[in-house]
């Protein structure tokens, strides 16, 4: 079965236009491509839009996919993210932000455990664990739901120029950490 | 502005990685992106790094006709097989074009065919400069919109047609893609949803679309979006 090729290897024969590969690689990947999208629009026919374009997009940049630049998953996972994100942009971020509940899981402290499946993953999570908890708390949800600095703000109880600075430093000290 | 300094570069694309940069300056670094490996390699290395989160976001399954829109929406896609719903409604219009004139009557006539109450639906009809009836378009319940040319012709070499969409009360339309030559196609409109009274434009472009985000060439075909199936 196609569906149980690499998705590197489907990659390279979607980039020389073979539309069969490009299948194999929605049945392989749209379940978690879709949660993604879902994850930061919280909207089923919006997420399905997004998945859609990621898909697309995926047919026309397949050939930039560099294997020896990280996984293919990785890279999928970047274009699902990159096309959920820009219609949330799109859409004002209009997005229910007010669920008491979101963003629970993604800085739940065993959620961290769920990163931790490949050796990249238990550095990153360490590294994250050695951040303050509201610098950790803002990168997942940046990441995870997709909220904007004001979101974060709101969600975080803290000033805007606060969430922008405390993000950055975070950033800065997770790529110290993961050299 | 995308920073000059190297750290703060880094930063910033880790910021466009983490999705917290507005839309404007997302449009700045995909603009700058094929003329700055730097900026590309500090991108794909932060995605690297965070790609391990991920795994935080729960999979689901997406609707299950996903796959066929997203083959219908490839550039070059083979028509799709209409369901016979869709084969009721449009086979009216087609007849109905030949010797149209009246818009309206039109669209009465597509709804004394429809067999079974729906959701709205919306549609237009997009006409020529002379008011002759050229392409149906259609808003599905996914938001997309689906066009079919009513007399498909040739378009003159080296120029494309664009459809726009303009929401009532927005100052510019917004492309909503380039027309394919088979002359039917499902766009997805992206951020902007369809709503009643929305026009919907044609334009005549340069080959790959106008340069300039806006319609550049004579608009050939025009419509406003309406609601078909309220009762």
């Amino acid at each position: 079965m196609r569906a149980e090729s690499p998705a590197a290897a489907l990659l390279v024969e979607v980039a020389r236009g073979d539309r069969g590969a490009l299948r194999a690689l929605y049945q392989q990947q749209a379940t978690r491509l879709f949660g993604i999208a879902q994850s930061i629009l919280r909207d089923r026919e919006a997420a399905a839009d997004a998945v859609q374009d990621a898909f697309l997009r995926i047919s026309q940049r397949a050939a930039q996919f560099d294997p020896a630049r990280g996984e293919a998953g990785a890279w999928l996972g970047a274009v699902a993210r990159h096309a959920a994100l820009d219609l949330a942009r799109k859409r004002g971020r209009e997005l229910p932000t007010d669920d008491p509940a979101l963003g629970d899981i993604a800085v739940a402290p065993e959620a961290l455990e769920h990163v931790a499946a490949s050796a990249e993953g238990r550095r990153l999570r360490d590294c994250l664990s050695a951040l303050d908890e509201k610098n950790r708390k803002g990168i997942l949800l940046a990441f995870v739901h997709g909220l904007s600095h004001a979101q974060v703000a709101a969600r975080l109880d803290l000033p805007l120029g606060t969430v922008k600075a405390w993000i950055r430093r975070g950033l800065l000290q997770l790529r110290e950490c993961l050299t | 502005m995308i920073p000059t300094d190297p750290q703060d570069r880094d930063i910033f694309a880790a910021e466009y990685v983490l999705g917290t940069l507005d839309a404007r300056a997302v449009a700045e670094v995909e603009a700058a992106l094929p003329g700055d490996a730097g900026l590309r390699a500090a991108i794909r290395e932060w995605e690297v790094r965070l790609a391990p989160l991920l795994a935080l976001a729960a999979p689901e399954s997406p609707p299950p006709d996903l796959w066929d829109r997203i083959e219908a929406a490839l550039p070059g896609a083979p028509r799709l097989a209409p369901v016979p719903r869709r084969r009721r409604w449009l086979d009216p219009w087609r007849g109905w074009a030949i010797g149209a004139s009246a818009v309206a009557a039109g669209l009465a006539a597509l709804l004394v065919t429809r067999p079974v109450p729906e959701p709205p639906r919306l549609m237009t009809v997009l006409l020529t400069q002379r008011d002759q009836p050229a392409w149906v378009v259609e808003a599905n319940a996914a938001g997309q919109l689906r066009l079919a040319s009513l007399n498909p012709r040739r378009l003159e070499e080296g120029r494309a047609m664009q459809l726009w969409g303009l929401p009532p009360g927005a100052t510019a339309p917004t492309s909503l893609g380039l027309i394919p030559p088979e002359g039917q196609l499902t766009v997805s409109t992206g951020g902007l949803r369809p709503e009643p009274g929305m026009l919907i434009e044609i334009s005549l472009e340069p080959p790959g679309g106008s340069p300039t985000g806006r319609p550049t060439g004579p608009i050939l075909f025009i419509g406003r979006l309406t609601e078909a199936g309220a009762s």
